[in-house]
């Protein structure tokens, strides 16, 4: 019999258990558990959220995760996780999980508005099927296109673009790190040749000062954060300077904090430009030998539809991305004009804190690390402002080598090993290889043993460029999987959603929970997450980390990977290849894209006695071969040999991460310079090797305002981010309870003087509202972010107030990544 | 029932009702985003209020001895800066005496080499990045994940035979 | 040489210093009451001027620091709308003390002329001095300001969260501390903390008189907090 005192406490553990998500057993535990029933399984696996890469732990009992925690011998994290990673063991246990295809169905077959019914597999890929073949056949290849992810695993993102780019022969295929790091991607290309950072994170303990440009790393990147505390707060002569257009968490440990105007970043990095050369600090012997000097393109529109003003408007809307040379003097003369108290006059950053900045750079004893996210790349100048950091570090010589490093920061989990590296962008192959370049789409033809001529040249449609085609009736067919998109699209009532309830169009979505995305498509297929498969990531530091296949999805839930590759075998060659290739290849008459894509002696040579047989494999075993050792190694022979190389599959199911290029087996964690680069060769000192000259570029650009900016209508400065406790638009976090409940609702974030003036107050509730839509919120005057006035913050991931209907579809007009961070908004009393 | 529970039952109500609405409203073969209101994409509904603080001091059971604890306390206007860390003012090893809190995990000592050191870690100094307060807005999705006591809970084999 | 005061000077002085040749007396006397009660109730004018948020924030040093961090704090923004100016903590309410507050309230003004704090770096770097000021200042008059409106014997312990309720009781109600030993910074942002450990710490007790304090000497009539029972 329970006594008072014990009822209560077997009410507090209830409602405790309750609202924690915890399920009690039947009988509550009250003699200890030892032995083999305490026995847990722990492996390895990266994280599921960020960029970062931390290594976890995960421990299963009964083919189910029960606990993870932060890897102590994965170098990024080192036994730490933050509040998501930690809660990592919850995230697949969402009470609605996809289980089954669900088709949208009126009497018994598909119809775009009926209701959604589970079907099986088999029914599912037939209308699907029937779908592509009906678009491929009235419109051709143009037609149909897939919206990937920097969260597919390594395989999934490269068996994508097989199957787009050489079975359907489109290159309709973006992911959706184009709304997270295209310009950064661009602007690697264009100034080293090669994409990704020359440095890593043990700059972390190397830099004497960190610059954080536009990016709130102590929400969106704490264990990298972790990182910069534990070196910032154990030497005194480090400082740290933040540049936000609203204070943030990372403004608690900043030395030199800075609230400037949004878009005038590009003219506080000519600042520094010209600061560093006024000053007499251009490390004049590297500039000599490893840099070239180019003007690039001004005026060149916000990447809005042709027909916007601002697009007739611009001078060189339609040729962006042109530059020609210039010499050292001319760049000193073209950055001449951003005198300090111009620059502090137009961006509102006082004077002595813009000159302590440009001395951080300026000084030859600062070893200075900038690092950047989405304030950079999300700009209508993103290509721009990323070229300018690497001016002023190209300037002074303070790259690749320790603690001196331009650091580009990622979103996604692999949006750098799979987006990226694997290249699922609608102008990339892998290992940086390029569509339009006849010489590159060959030599990936022989990699895939595909006929000659089979690849498309033409560039496909970017993301932003999809919502518009799927709109306009253009693109038809249409497969996103592992995003959100309807969520994080912008400008989504009028750009995005018209495309997916287009009589014309079919859209199937893949993901593992109801989204809004899901809820607005024609076929919804449940995807297998995480550690159901056996996946692989590459995070920003170049680092490539595998994990096994550690428990079973939930019902009919299969792997991207399963679903691209079932789904090949209902097309042949003969339904869509053309005549021609086939005439001169007849070899490949009748074969199924499955047969001809991943049988073709490369996916298919590892048998499935060489998978771990302490792990499950469940595309393997249903297809007969280690497809995820094929795929890879069949993908690692494009870059092997001039600087991408990776190492063979199995010893990173060893290795907690390994950074490429790889060679003789040995990691490479500053690349460029000789000593720590292997492709370096001995005597150079720094080689740009990417491009042909071994130089890297320096470009001029000017300041050129925001796309759209406050005016008398609509007053405020509207800026979207992200928040600690939720990734990937909330489809995962949310369905956590302890991360529910530490933020459940997406806020407007507000100076109190700036409610005050609207006769608001905190809790107020409000619409936010541009000239494209609105939504219902409520202020916050006094939470972690605290705008200056004038600008309001609100983030992206609650689906009941989808930011995205307010924000403006203006992209930078080179890497078409989309600018969140600056629309013109009101906020009025609901 | 007490107060407390009613205002937090009145808190998550608007929480509540559109996932009920939800439930409702759709037949078995409507499927909608379950944060989503029942509305159109196009449209928008009214939002709930800002959910209360939990603030009740009242431990909560870990799902597993890994997780970091929420935090059961206002921490409003909570400083914690490159000046102070206000959260240390009473869970540090010298002032839980004093402020009878519960003292930060052993962890929070050992740096990134794994030595331990005199005073907490500065890479542990954010503590917000893992610790996190809770509202008591309640989840409109529910989890079912199972914590390892309940794995593997069996029928005992008859106890103590003394 | 010798210093000469020119006649300019001296004329004016001899007409106020001479009896009164033109005037009755009780016309000065009752003109010296009426301009004794311009000059005092000017006087008081200007101290209430003097004494409003809107004058201490007329300035921007106090505007975009101080005040600006006081926005988003519990004694700007709370359940009942009951909120804290400036003056209610920063400026004594009884008379003596307010003076003496006041004419140290000039050495503000001549920072505001000469640019002590016109960044805001200088005043971040000013900040542990400034606030040293006023923990010297309230620790010295036993939280004055505070108990202006926080009344220890008013206080419903049973409304408190249980931590805080303990520690009233332990440390508030016995005496052994006063409101600004535990709540430093709760409506401003802090400065550098180091060396001042939190009020309820074994530590606390050995400071028993402030760090570098300008205020050093406490003001008789004030009851030594730690003594007090």
């Amino acid at each position: 019999m329970l006594d008072r005192r014990d009822f209560i406490k077997a009410q507090a553990v209830a409602a405790a258990a309750a609202a924690g998500g915890v399920s009690l057993p039947a009988m509550a535990q009250t003699s200890m558990i030892a032995g083999e029933d305490a026995q847990l399984k722990w492996s390895k696996a990266p994280c599921r959220f960020c960029g970062t890469g931390c290594g976890v732990m995960v421990a299963t009992k009964d083919n189910r995760v029960v606990a993870t925690h932060g890897d102590m011998q994965a170098e990024v994290n080192r036994g730490l996780n933050c509040v998501k990673g930690y809660f990592l063991s919850k995230i697949m246990y969402g009470q609605d999980r996809l289980t089954q295809p669900l088709l949208r169905m009126k009497d018994g077959k598909y119809h775009k508005d009926g209701e959604f019914l589970p079907v099986t597999w088999d029914q599912a890929f037939d209308e699907m099927a029937r779908q592509w073949k009906r678009v491929l056949k009235d419109k051709g290849p143009d037609a149909v296109g897939m919206f990937g992810s920097g969260q597919w695993t390594i395989w999934e993102g490269y068996a994508a673009s097989k199957l787009m780019r050489a079975g359907f022969r489109t290159n309709n295929l973006d992911p959706n790190a184009r709304h997270c790091m295209a310009s950064a991607a661009v602007a690697f290309i264009r100034t080293f040749g090669m994409d990704e950072p020359m440095g890593c994170y043990d700059d972390f303990e190397h830099a004497d000062a960190f610059v954080l440009w536009g990016s709130n790393m102590a929400e969106m990147h704490p264990i990298l954060w972790t990182r910069i505390s534990d070196r910032r707060l154990a030497h005194n002569h480090v400082k740290i300077a933040v540049l936000s257009t609203f204070e943030h968490r990372s403004f608690e440990l900043a030395d030199i904090p800075m609230i400037f105007e949004p878009g005038t970043d590009l003219a506080i990095l000519n600042f520094i430009a010209n600061h560093i050369i006024k000053t007499g600090r251009v490390n004049r012997e590297f500039v000599e030998k490893h840099c070239s000097f180019r003007l690039g393109q001004k005026d060149i529109g916000y990447g809005l539809r042709p027909e916007n003003v601002l697009e007739v408007r611009a001078a060189n809307a339609k040729d962006p991305t042109d530059s020609k040379p210039m010499s050292f003097d001319e760049f000193a003369t073209f950055v001449s004009d951003y005198t300090v108290d111009k620059v502090a006059e137009l961006s509102k950053v006082p004077k002595e804190r813009l000159l302590a900045l440009a001395e951080l750079y300026a000084d030859p004893k600062t070893k200075v690390m900038s690092l950047w996210t989405m304030g950079f790349n999300q700009h209508v100048r993103g290509v721009w402002v990323n070229h300018m950091v690497y001016n002023i570090h190209l300037l002074t010589g303070k790259i690749s080598e320790p603690g001196n490093s331009p650091f580009s920061l990622t979103g996604q989990p692999s949006a750098c090993g799979t987006a990226r590296e694997v290249g699922t962008f609608a102008h990339r192959l892998p290992a940086d290889m390029q569509v339009n370049n006849p010489v590159h789409r060959s030599h990936v033809e022989e990699g895939w043993k595909i006929p000659k001529g089979l690849l498309p040249g033409k560039i496909g449609y970017h993301a932003v460029l999809m919502d518009r085609m799927l709109k306009d009736g253009k693109l038809n067919a249409f497969w996103i999987m592992v995003n959100n998109n309807l969520q994080a699209a912008p400008n989504t009532n009028t750009e995005t959603y018209p495309g997916y309830r287009n009589p014309d169009n079919f859209i199937v979505v893949s993901d593992a929970y109801p989204t809004v995305t899901a809820s607005a498509a024609d076929l919804i297929l449940p995807a297998a997450m995480w550690v159901e498969k056996e996946g692989a990531y590459g995070n920003a530091e170049r680092r490539t980390h595998f994990w096994h296949q550690l428990v079973t999805a939930p019902g009919e839930a299969r792997s991207d990977l399963w679903q691209l590759m079932e789904f090949s075998k209902r097309f042949t060659t003969d339904e869509v290849w053309p005549k021609e290739i086939l005439d001169t290849n007849p070899e490949f008459r009748g074969k199924t894209l499955f047969d001809v894509l991943y049988r073709n002696g490369n996916v298919d040579r590892f048998p499935l006695s060489e998978i771990d047989p302490e792990y499950e494999n469940r595309e393997s075993k249903a297809f007969g071969f280690y497809v995820q050792k094929g795929l890879f190694e069949e993908y690692a022979s494009f870059g092997r040999g001039h600087g991408h190389d990776l190492a063979p599959f199995d010893r990173y199911h060893q290795e907690r991460g390994l950074r490429w290029p790889v060679v003789d087996g040995k990691e490479t964690r500053w690349r460029y310079r000789e000593g720590y680069d292997p492709f370096v060769k001995e005597g150079e000192g720094v080689k740009f090797y990417g491009n042909p000259d071994g130089k890297a570029n320096v470009f001029a650009f000017p300041y050129e305002p925001p796309a759209e900016s406050p005016d008398k209508d609509f007053d405020l400065w509207l800026v979207t981010g992200r928040v600690l406790e939720h990734w990937h638009s909330g489809s995962m976090t949310m369905r956590v309870p302890e991360l529910y409940k530490a933020m459940p609702m997406a806020m407007v974030f507000m100076h109190p003087d700036d409610a005050k003036d609207r006769g608001l107050r905190r809790g107020s509730e409000v619409k936010v509202v541009s000239r494209r839509g609105e939504i219902h919120t409520r202020v916050e005057t006094r939470g972690r972010n605290r705008p200056p006035r004038g600008v309001v913050f609100v983030p992206w991931f609650d689906s009941a107030r989808l930011i995205n209907k307010v924000t403006l579809d203006a992209t930078d007009p080179i890497s078409k990544q989309t600018d969140f961070k600056k629309c013109a908004v009101k906020i009025v009393a609901a | 029932m007490p107060r407390h529970l009613l205002i937090a039952l009145a808190a998550a109500l608007p929480c509540l009702v559109p996932a009920l609405l939800s439930a409702q409203n759709s037949g078995p073969a409507r499927l909608d985003s379950p944060f989503r209101p029942p509305v159109n994409f196009t449209d928008e509904t009214t939002a709930p209020p800002i959910p209360a603080d939990v603030t009740d001091d009242r431990r909560v059971a870990r799902n597993y001895p890994e997780q970091p604890p929420v935090i059961p306390h206002n921490v409003r206007d909570y400083q914690i800066t490159l000046n102070n860390n206000q959260c240390l003012t009473c869970h540090s090893r010298q002032y839980t005496g004093a402020s009878q809190a519960p003292m930060i995990s052993i962890t929070h000592y050992v740096n990134r080499d794994g030595q331990t050191l005199g005073a907490v870690s500065p890479r542990r100094y954010f503590c917000m990045q893992c610790h996190v307060p809770q509202t008591v807005a309640q989840p409109i999705v529910t989890n079912t994940f199972k914590d390892v006591d309940s794995m593997i809970s069996r029928p005992s084999d008859g106890g103590d035979r003394r | 040489m010798r210093w000469t005061i020119p006649e300019y000077l001296l004329r004016p002085w001899r007409t106020i210093a001479g009896p009164s040749r033109y005037l009755s007396l009780g016309f000065l006397t009752l003109g010296g009451f009426a301009a004794g009660v311009m000059f005092w109730g000017g006087f008081n004018t200007v101290l209430e001027a003097t004494n409003t948020e809107k004058f201490c924030t007329g300035c921007h040093e106090m505007r975009d620091n101080v005040y600006e961090e006081l926005k988003t704090t519990i004694h700007f923004t709370n359940r009942s709308g009951v909120r804290a100016t400036c003056p209610d903590c920063h400026v004594p309410h009884n008379w003596t003390n307010k003076i003496a507050r006041k004419m140290q309230a000039s050495k503000e003004v001549w920072g505001k002329i000469f640019g002590t704090i016109d960044t805001r770096d200088k005043f971040v770097a000013m900040r542990r001095e400034l606030a040293e000021h006023e923990w010297a200042r309230l620790k010295a008059n036993n939280s004055l300001e505070c108990r202006n409106c926080h009344s220890a014997e008013s206080m419903d312990i049973t409304k408190q969260g249980a931590r805080a309720s303990r520690i009233h009781q332990q440390f508030l109600f016995t005496g052994q501390r006063t409101c600004i030993d535990c709540h430093k910074g709760i409506a401003h942002r802090l400065p550098d903390m180091n060396g001042v450990p939190p009020g309820w710490s074994e530590a606390a007790n050995e400071t028993d008189e402030p760090v570098r304090s300008w205020l050093a000497e406490r003001p008789t009539g004030v009851a030594n907090p730690h003594a007090s029972p």
